[in-house]
């Protein structure tokens, strides 16, 4: 009786449902503009009369529908090759990166060690160091190793670790029951054995949150192949995004077609895994 | 009992699989990320690395380019790669410091002096012979000159030059019963046509602009140099900012708008659409009647114009004031500290810019609709012919010879002076301050900046 009491009726759920659509209205909106002005002509586009006018519904709509602006956007940069490459490159940091970091959480929330505690705020503190700091002595160390100009120095730092990932592995460790591992050892199992067969199996959700948030920063990244490729067949989509972004600046609806183009994959991948992503979110943050 | 060691070894061989497996893909991605053998079409030349920042119709026009060097000769081969505009600066002073630049760089943005000053860019006089220089000299338009040099010193070469000029609709002059032979030759009688092209809805909201002496953020630089004005003194090589002349020429700029009503310009602004490469430019769609513009438009105007009857002329001075002035831009090359090819490099400039051979380099800018350095290439018939065809271009090349033309002022804050000196006339543009309040802040800001980079230089020193 009191479990169905608390139990929102139909009516209520639906109020509910319905504020939210409205409040969530105002986020979509962008992402609505730019799939509608990615299938208008470009005289559609600019003939709007006004913000308020373009923002309507009716504005939404393109009329007649061009869908040969995704094709003249996908000919107008070599965007199979930049995908491709930006596919290798994600592929390439999100294992490197998870792998690593995983197995550099484990040490730290796992195992005991010497000046283990100021190691991981060694780490940790890495963190804070902005980018350009390092800028240089990073490039002229990669320069040095005859790396300049190859995917290398942008996958092989990501299998060396990733300090926030490492922080929210380990984290997210320490909360498997250290029983599960002490079983694992009088069973004779090695200690890697137990990190890879029983608590990675646990930390699924931990390492998709990991994989998602790897997948995002590579695929958005614009300034690492800036400055490490020289050569357009190795270029990225964010890298071939700004291309385009130059050549067609005023060619809105080609642009937003692009851009389309760009999105949709990680709003995929997004849909595909949320609910390990909002379980690894919670469980990291949550059960401390 | 038997079942326990059974499923160990069951255990052992899934996690041996699994193992295997990302070892597999490690190592595969690792083979991926190897060095990409450069594509060469003649590995046995010295290769000469270009950087530039075109995209699109342009960057084609730069491989061209780059396409006819590299057959004219068996020495060296040029390489171009487009850099995004917007992180391109970061990636060469990058690839500097890390000991590894381009051996060339085009550039349009306001970086000549500070890059001379902080060493990054090298000066070109070491390659030139001494007859090149003479010949560049001699040869090459005043304003071109002045482009490149900093502290006596020559650091770039201009590929293409940025020349305003007005651009006036025929059809809105017919309308209103002007003569396009009697163009205004001063800037009071071209205010007094703007203010018969005007146009107003019933509400008195300006829907057609006549003529307002404003282009953007280059306005005060744009129009200083005909009131006699302008913010350096190339003989004396220092900055002119709280001048007479400055201070006349923004407070004309003020009454301009004042006399449309600022809140009516800026209204009447804020509603226009605008895209250096696309088809929306006031001008085309009839918001203008008469502008101020570079010489790109021409190109835009022949691409998107629909048959739009349109002349060119050069901006009249104020009365009194001096002809054929203004503010010029423009592309140029440099070559950075550190490139391993300078011979090939300056080589290169050489041929693009039509310093060794002004009649070849001639269709060079033909393609990419670009102001030539000097006379001899603009009198190359490629060049003449190009002109027939297009005969608005005129106004600008002819004004190429001027004195009174003037690139920014070579000091190594450029981007900081001109954007205060942006923030002066928005300031008086928008009625927040009087004209002699924003002549004076600009002038404090700049000396405050100039001491600062005064006292780095000692402390660097």
């Amino acid at each position: 009786m009191a479990s169905s009491a608390l139990r929102p009726t139909r009516m209520q759920r639906l109020l509910l449902h319905a504020a939210l659509l409205v409040l969530g209205l105002p986020f979509v909106l962008p992402l609505l503009w730019m799939v509608s002005t990615s299938l208008k002509t470009n005289a559609q586009v600019f003939s709007t009369g006004g913000i308020e006018e373009g923002l309507s519904l009716a504005a939404l709509i393109p009329h007649p529908v061009r869908w040969q602006n995704y094709a003249d956007a996908w000919h107008s940069v070599p965007f199979a090759t930049y995908l491709k490459n930006s596919l290798l490159l994600c592929a390439a940091n999100v294992t490197g990166a998870i792998f690593s970091s995983a197995l550099v959480a484990y040490g730290f929330a796992r195992l005991r060690f010497w000046g283990r505690d100021a190691l991981f705020i060694l780490v940790i503190s890495t963190l804070a160091l902005p980018a350009q700091v390092t800028m240089i002595p990073v490039f002229a160390l990669f320069r040095f190793l005859g790396w300049y100009g190859t995917f290398r120095p942008l996958i092989v730092p990501l299998c060396l670790g990733n300090a926030f990932f490492i922080f929210l592995l380990r984290q997210f460790f320490r909360t498997i029951p250290e029983e599960l591992s002490e079983a694992g050892r009088i069973d004779g199992a090695s200690e890697w054995r137990i990190f890879w067969q029983l608590v990675l199996p646990l930390a699924k959700p931990a390492l998709a949150t990991c994989a998602l948030f790897q997948f995002i920063y590579t695929w958005n990244d614009f300034f690492g192949p800036l400055l490490y490729l020289n050569d357009p067949s190795l270029y990225t989509l964010a890298y071939g995004l700004e291309q385009f972004l130059s050549s067609y600046g005023g060619e809105w609806a080609q642009l937003m077609a692009g851009a389309c183009i760009f999105t949709a994959p990680v709003i995929v991948l997004f849909f595909l895994a949320q609910r390990t992503f909002i379980q690894g979110i919670a469980t990291t943050g949550g059960k401390m | 009992m038997e079942t326990e060691p059974r499923s160990r070894i069951e255990c052992g061989r899934r996690w041996a699989g699994r193992l295997g497996v990302a070892t597999v893909v490690m190592a595969g991605l690792f083979l991926l990320a190897f060095p990409s053998r450069e594509i060469r079409k003649h590995p046995e030349r010295k290769p000469v690395r270009l950087w530039h920042m075109w995209t699109a119709k342009w960057k084609e026009d730069v491989d061209r380019i780059v396409a006819e060097f590299n057959a004219s000769q068996n020495t060296y081969e040029v390489i171009a790669l487009s850099v995004p505009e917007s992180a391109a600066d970061a990636k060469f002073l990058l690839a500097v410091a890390g000991g590894d630049p381009p051996d060339l760089m085009a550039q349009w943005n306001q970086v000549i002096p500070e890059w001379a000053e902080n060493g990054v860019i090298m000066p070109l006089d070491r390659l030139m012979t001494l007859e090149e220089r003479r010949a560049f000299d001699r040869d090459v338009y005043p304003v071109a000159r002045r482009m490149g040099a900093y502290r006596g010193k020559l650091y770039a070469i201009p590929v293409g030059l940025d020349v305003y000029a007005c651009y006036c609709r025929l059809d809105h002059l017919r309308e209103a019963g002007l003569d396009p032979d009697e163009f205004p030759q001063t800037l009071e009688g071209l205010m007094d046509w703007g203010e018969r092209l005007n146009r107003f809805d019933d509400s008195g909201r300006l829907t057609r602009l006549g003529f307002l002496p404003f282009i953007s953020q280059l306005t005060f630089p744009m129009f200083a140099p005909a009131f006699g004005g302008g913010f350096f003194d190339w003989e004396r090589g220092k900055l002119t900012i709280d001048t007479p002349e400055n201070l006349r020429a923004l407070r004309f700029l003020y009454e301009a708008r004042e006399k449309l009503g600022l809140r009516n310009v800026i209204r009447f602004y804020s509603g226009l659409a605008d895209g250096v490469g696309s088809a929306a430019w006031p001008f085309m769609s009839g918001q203008f009647s008469i502008c101020v513009d570079g010489q790109w438009r021409v190109g835009q105007l022949a691409k998107y114009g629909g048959g739009i009857e349109y002349m060119t002329a050069p901006i009249p001075p104020p009365e009194g004031g001096r002809r054929h002035a203004g503010w010029v831009g423009g592309n140029f090359l440099v070559i950075p500290t550190g490139a391993r090819h300078t011979e090939g490099a300056w080589a290169f400039m050489k041929f693009w810019s039509g310093l060794e051979n002004p009649e070849r380099a001639a269709r060079f800018y033909t393609w990419g609709g670009w102001l030539p350095l000097s006379r001899a290439v603009a009198d190359a018939p490629a060049y003449q012919q190009y002109l027939r065809e297009r005969p608005q271009f005129r106004t600008f090349l002819d004004l190429l010879p001027s004195e009174n033309l003037t690139p920014t002022p070579p000091v190594p804050y450029q981007t900081f002076l001109w954007d205060r000196v942006r923030e002066a006339y928005e300031s008086v543009s928008l009625g927040h301050l009087k004209p002699q309040e924003a002549i004076a802040r600009l002038k404090r800001d700049v000396s405050r900046e100039a001491g600062a980079r005064e006292q780095w230089t000692h402390h660097g020193q």
